[in-house]
């Protein structure tokens, strides 16, 4: 690459290698961190992720709790022992956890009872208890009933929420209607692994229910409450593991859980149930080598798309190189056609200017030195002007600028008088033609004539001195007017031939060393496209060459 | 004695909803081009109600509305002069009356929930006015309106027990109250002779109606009958010329109701005045001039009369004739029976009161109840029947959209408003909008209504959500094979029980009903016995034995109410209540409607306003009906 040095043109490997070594450090970089992130992120995760497991495995008994708890307040203080067991058997069916339920048929009046609350006038007593749940022996279903004295009542959840909803009697503000949501919070009782539930009365009811405690009443009204007490079984609950790729097992433990024996090769987390089940929590384990799995899983997308911008950018690299290295061929060429049109110039220029001073250092001039002037002078003027000609031709054909001229073209005519002209410049050239299918054809004589010259200077040009051998065929097939211009010349070789219709391209080789700018097939290519014609080449080094040109075919 | 105990338990109601008839803003406005009639103009009343005449016959009275609300007047009959006697301030006038020619007697309630009513009495001129009941808390009605000695006047009060009403004599000259008898606990209602002597009670536990009867106020008083709360027997008045004898409609040994005369001596019937195996008579007219029964009243598909008495039957073809295709009432009379005022309706005009001058007989309209209706706009009300899949004939009402022919229509089947009561024939404001809006109204008289005789009654007890729900459905059936419905588009509709029906139709016959709506409705039936108050302790028992008793019948009572089965509801519902109803609790809806939205299920939910105030109460009328409007547009008309 000296001649690029030469040149002053710079391509800069060091730049690049440079550039491929830092995005390939910061793709290893960015790698690491996107592992370091995704393992941190896992581990949070990890203790993140068991509030939604928490949720899923609690909402049977949200929902418990706000729509089937209420439903006991539907029925009025109504419940009879049938239906409960009824709803019993529902609730069981439908939420597992509840284990067994206890249920006091209460009555609420201002006669005092030996099993229950008594203040003032207000008493509340159960008339009859019941349990239901389906482990309870048919005949352990009635635990208490008030009419029969061998029954004795335990009832501390009774006593529990019937003291809260003394206080909360007592405490009544009459004059305003009391929410639902302080009612449900007065009547119900949220212990440890039960819940008890008084069904809500009236707010008439309650006021009376606070006279009550004042006074006695003139009349003595019953009335008729439920309590349920709804015995949970937290070990019952159905754990909805949300993020089985996160948490291998999940169990439900005491408060109190924490084993000694967790050694390294396990991840743990824990979380407390809320409500009645807060005397346990959610235990979560993970082995480390599952949460690895985990950590890999979420790393793996990141490092594709790293990868891939990676890639990109290694591509866009290659790409940028590859332009440049292009755009150098592209100089080189232009550079090597200003080098050649220099020379091309030159060397008429040179013969004028020789001739001009003989002619003016000369005393007399002979006649046959004077013809001799004149045709050097005249021979070169016209090199000149064809010069010109053809490179001013070439800019217009690029830009195209040229009109294209109809015309009736004898075919057989045409390329005589073309052989004419070039053996006249060169006798030693054997151009020979075939034609076969029509004898005329719609043009531009001027066009196809240049391209017939191109043709044929360079057949000419790149033959041996005893090869100068040109034969053109032309032939009418279906529609198409096929040229073929067979030499047997030197030939191209086969990883030149796709250039060889460039700009400025020439095949380096002993005949082109002057006379040649690289522009004739370029030309060509160019007028045929104008023509809309094609134009293609098969060659064989040594062996000659074979171009075909197509051009439609107009009568 | 039914019927009696209901009056009682909708007497509060039924003012509510007078006065939310009667107290509406008038606004100036003319009937919108188009066939469409604009949502209040079905419910606005003249701004003149309550017509009465004294008993002399020179004044007549009235409530005007002034300032939004209603002002009690005095126009003298002579000279045309009108003056205001009261000044209203955050009270309405409940009901009113003459006491003697020249005293009125007025009730004022309270608009706060606490609905306390206070009974006035004041001088015609405007002059004297004083409060008759100390104790606000108690509750006082008057049972006679008409003074004794000039100066007493008969009441009953809850002021010693707000469970029982005891009769008191009260002084309106002083205000002083003296007991006149003592409620023994569980007697429901006093009746009074001609004089004023209170000689006729009726007793109630619950389930049993006793007639109580003594001779003179010195006697105590003795039963003469017993029946069970299914027959009936209502004193229309004690004969004048024999005081042991009382008229009485009664049912006693028979299915319908009939006129008889009662001897109470003996508590035998003595004399059936009318009876007829078809007909059901439903109110009597004693006659205080011609001192006999004037004539019965008889309710098929519409009111018809039955004179007994040929002057009267005279006397009323000549109102026949002055007020012809109408139904009329006289609403009162001077004590010459010369002025009458009289009420007329048809199916398609709330109607007019009128000033009827018997020895003229000339008529005078004193008020147009609703002048922004045109009958021409306005849908005929057409009896129907059909018989159920039991057998049993069913009656009811079909109302047909005008201007359009009876194929295919979407209907709204209008389930009434639960026991004791029924369809009748006349001007429904909520019929005449849906029939306005397009849509056929059915309304049926499912087992269980009255005025169909006692077995029809009693068939439909503890039969809700079960053959009532049959009988509509029936109904619905008969109305598809009829082509008039189209079975894609029939929706139900009701308040309170009515509402009930709704909801309950929608889970327990699925497929029938493209969407339901519900007005007040009751969705548990524990609740709405829950409701009933503690100085109604009386009526629980009867109350029992028509929905349903919950200590007994839990099951049934559960399987029932839309409550326990949200989640059966998959059709559009719209349920509207006003968190101030005390007929149901509103919490208990508010979770309903809670489940359902959680369900997905299509629901329109509206709150009303304040339910006793009657500003707040036409506003939130209007917004009940455009939703309910828009709620059947969206999910029947354009299905």
């Amino acid at each position: 690459m000296t001649a690029d040095k030469n040149s002053g043109y710079r391509k800069n490997f060091s730049l690049i290698i440079t550039f491929l070594i830092l995005i390939s450090v910061f793709f290893v970089l960015s790698l690491f961190l996107a592992y370091n992130f995704s393992k941190k992120f896992i581990e949070n995760e990890f203790v993140s992720e068991k509030v939604n497991v928490l949720e899923a495995s609690i909402t049977p008994y949200n929902e418990f709790f706000q729509n089937k708890l209420p439903e006991v307040s539907y029925y009025n203080g109504y419940l009879d022992s049938a239906t409960t067991s009824r709803f019993v058997d529902t609730l069981l069916l439908q939420y597992p956890f509840v284990s067994r339920v206890v249920f006091y048929d209460t009555e609420v009046s201002t006669i005092p009872v030996r099993d229950g609350l008594n203040i003032g006038h207000f008493t509340m007593g159960p008339k009859y208890v019941y349990q239901f749940g389906s482990l309870v022996p048919m005949d352990s279903v009635k635990l208490f009933a008030k009419n029969d004295p061998s029954t004795a009542m335990r009832g501390d959840e009774f006593n529990t929420l019937g003291i809260k909803l003394i206080n909360y009697i007592e405490n009544l503000d009459t004059a305003r209607a009391p929410t639902a949501d302080e009612l449900f919070s007065n009547f119900s009782v949220v212990r440890s692994n039960k819940i008890t539930y008084l069904n809500i009365p009236r707010f008439e009811d309650l006021k009376v229910y606070k006279q009550m405690m004042q006074r006695k009443l003139s009349t003595s009204p019953v009335y008729q409450q439920d309590m349920l007490t709804f015995y949970l079984d937290p070990s019952k609950i159905k754990i909805i593991n949300a993020n089985p790729k996160l948490y291998q097992n999940i169990r439900i433990e005491p408060l109190t859980y924490d084993p000694l024996d967790t050694s390294s090769q396990f991840v743990t987390t824990e979380i407390t149930l809320p409500g009645p089940f807060s005397d346990y929590k959610l235990y979560f384990i993970s082995a480390q080598s599952f949460v690895d799995k985990a950590i890999f899983r979420y790393f793996l997308p990141i490092a594709i798309v790293l990868m891939v911008f990676y890639g990109v950018l290694v591509l866009v690299g290659f790409l940028i190189y590859r332009n440049l290295n292009i755009n150098q061929k592209l100089y080189k060429l232009q550079y090597d056609f200003v080098n050649n049109l220099t020379h091309e110039f030159k060397t008429p220029v040179s013969v004028i200017k020789i001739a001009g001073n003989n002619i003016r250092s000369a005393a007399a001039l002979t006649e046959r030195e004077q013809k001799m002037y004149g045709r050097i002078l005249d021979e070169e003027a016209d090199k000149l002007n064809g010069l010109m000609n053809k490179l001013l031709a070439f800019t217009q054909i690029e830009n195209k600028a040229i009109q294209l001229n109809q015309e009736k073209v004898n075919i057989v005519d045409f390329i005589e008088s073309t052989i004419e002209s070039h053996q006249l410049k060169h006798p030693d050239f054997h151009f020979t033609y075939e034609v076969s299918g029509f004898k005329n054809f719609t043009t531009d004589p001027v066009l196809l004539g240049s391209l017939f010259d191109n043709l044929a200077e360079n057949a000419y040009k790149y033959s041996s001195p005893d090869q100068k051998y040109l034969h053109v065929s032309a032939r009418h097939i279906k529609g198409k007017i096929v040229f073929r211009f067979t030499d047997k010349g030197i030939g191209i070789p086969a990883p030149e031939i796709n250039n060889i219709f460039k700009k400025f391209y020439r095949v380096q080789n002993q005949y082109n060393q002057n006379g040649s700018v690289g522009l004739g097939l370029a030309f060509c290519k160019e007028l045929i496209t104008l023509m809309k014609g094609e134009i293609s080449v098969k060659s064989k080094v040594n062996k000659g060459t074979e171009f075909k040109i197509i051009l439609p075919y107009n009568e | 004695m039914v019927f009696r105990t209901f009056d009682l338990l909708m007497r509060t109601k039924f003012n509510v909803l007078l006065i939310c008839l009667l107290v509406t803003l008038c606004f100036a406005c003319k009937q919108q081009s188009g066939r469409l009639i604009p949502v209040n103009d079905f419910f606005k009343s003249q701004e003149r109600v309550a017509f009465a005449i004294s008993p002399d016959g020179k004044n007549l009275s009235y409530l005007k509305l002034i300032n939004k609300k209603q002002e009690l007047f005095i126009e003298s009959l002579e000279s045309g002069k009108a003056t205001q006697i009261t000044k209203l301030d955050d009270h309405v006038i409940g009901y009113y009356s003459w006491v003697s020619d020249n005293e009125l007697i007025y009730y004022k309630e309270s608009q706060d929930k606490n609905k306390q009513s206070s009974v006035y009495i004041i001088d015609k001129t405007g002059g004297n006015e004083r409060q008759l009941n100390e104790n606000e808390k108690s509750r006082l009605r008057v049972l006679k309106d008409q003074l004794i000695d000039n100066k007493y006047l008969l009441v009953s009060s809850n002021k010693r027990d707000s469970t029982v009403f005891d009769v008191y004599r009260l002084n309106v000259r002083d205000g002083k109250m003296e007991m006149a008898v003592k409620n023994p606990g569980n007697i429901t209602d006093w009746i009074t002779d001609t004089k004023g002597q209170l000689r006729l009670a009726i007793s109630s536990d619950g389930v049993n109606e006793k007639l109580l009867y003594r001779e003179n106020e010195s006697q105590p008083f003795t039963a003469i009958q017993t029946n069970s709360f299914t027959t009936t027997i209502k004193p229309i008045s004690f004969s004048e010329t024999n005081p042991n004898v009382i008229y009485a409609i009664s049912n006693m040994n028979r299915d319908k109701n009939a006129l008889v005369e009662l001897d109470c001596k003996t508590g035998k019937e003595t004399k059936v005045l009318f009876a007829n195996d078809t007909l059901n008579v439903v109110d009597a007219q004693y006659s205080r001039s011609k001192k006999r029964m004037g004539f019965v009243i008889c309710e098929t598909w519409k009111k018809e009369k039955f004179y007994l008495d040929d002057t009267v039957k005279a006397f009323y073809n000549k109102l026949d004739k002055l007020l012809p295709g109408t139904e009329y009432r006289i609403f009162d009379r001077d004590k010459d029976e010369n002025l009458f005022i009289v009420r007329t309706f048809t199916d398609k005009n709330p109607g007019s009161y009128y000033l009827y001058f018997a020895n003229k007989g000339q008529i005078k309209k004193l008020s147009d109840f609703n002048s922004s209706l045109k009958e021409q706009d306005l849908a005929e009300m057409k009896p129907i029947s059909f018989t159920s899949r039991d057998g049993l004939k069913i009656n009811g009402y079909l109302t047909l959209p005008l201007n359009k022919s009876p194929k295919d229509l979407p209907v709204v089947v209008l389930p009434h408003n639960g026991p004791g009561s029924r369809n009748t024939w006349g001007y429904n404001p909520e019929v005449q909008l849906l029939a306005n809006r397009g849509y056929a109204v059915f309304q049926i008289n499912y087992r269980g209504s009255s005025g169909y005789g006692k077995a029809f009654m009693t068939a439909g007890y503890k039969q809700w959500g079960g053959k009532i729900n049959n009988d509509i459905n029936d109904g619905v059936k008969w109305l598809i094979s009829q082509k008039i419905a189209d079975p894609k588009r029939v929706a139900i509709y009701g308040t309170g029980l009515g509402g009930y029906i709704a909801l309950n139709s929608i889970f327990s016959s699925p497929g029938m009903y493209a969407c339901a709506a519900s007005n007040s409705g009751v969705i548990n039936l524990f609740s709405y016995l829950k409701s009933i108050p503690p100085y109604l302790k009386s009526n629980l028992q009867m109350y029992y034995t028509i929905v349903g008793n919950p200590v007994t019948d839990v099951e049934y009572m559960r399987q029932v109410s839309p409550v326990f089965h949200s989640e059966k509801f998959n059709v559009p519902v719209f349920v509207a209540q006003s968190t101030n109803d005390p007929r149901i609790n509103s919490g208990e809806v508010v979770q309903f409607v809670k489940e359902l939205k959680k369900r997905k299920v299509n629901i329109t939910y509206l709150e009303k306003g304040n339910e006793t105030s009657p500003v707040g109460n036409e506003q939130s009328r209007q917004q009940m009906y455009l939703a309910l409007e828009q709620f059947l547009d969206i999910n029947l008309k354009k299905k």
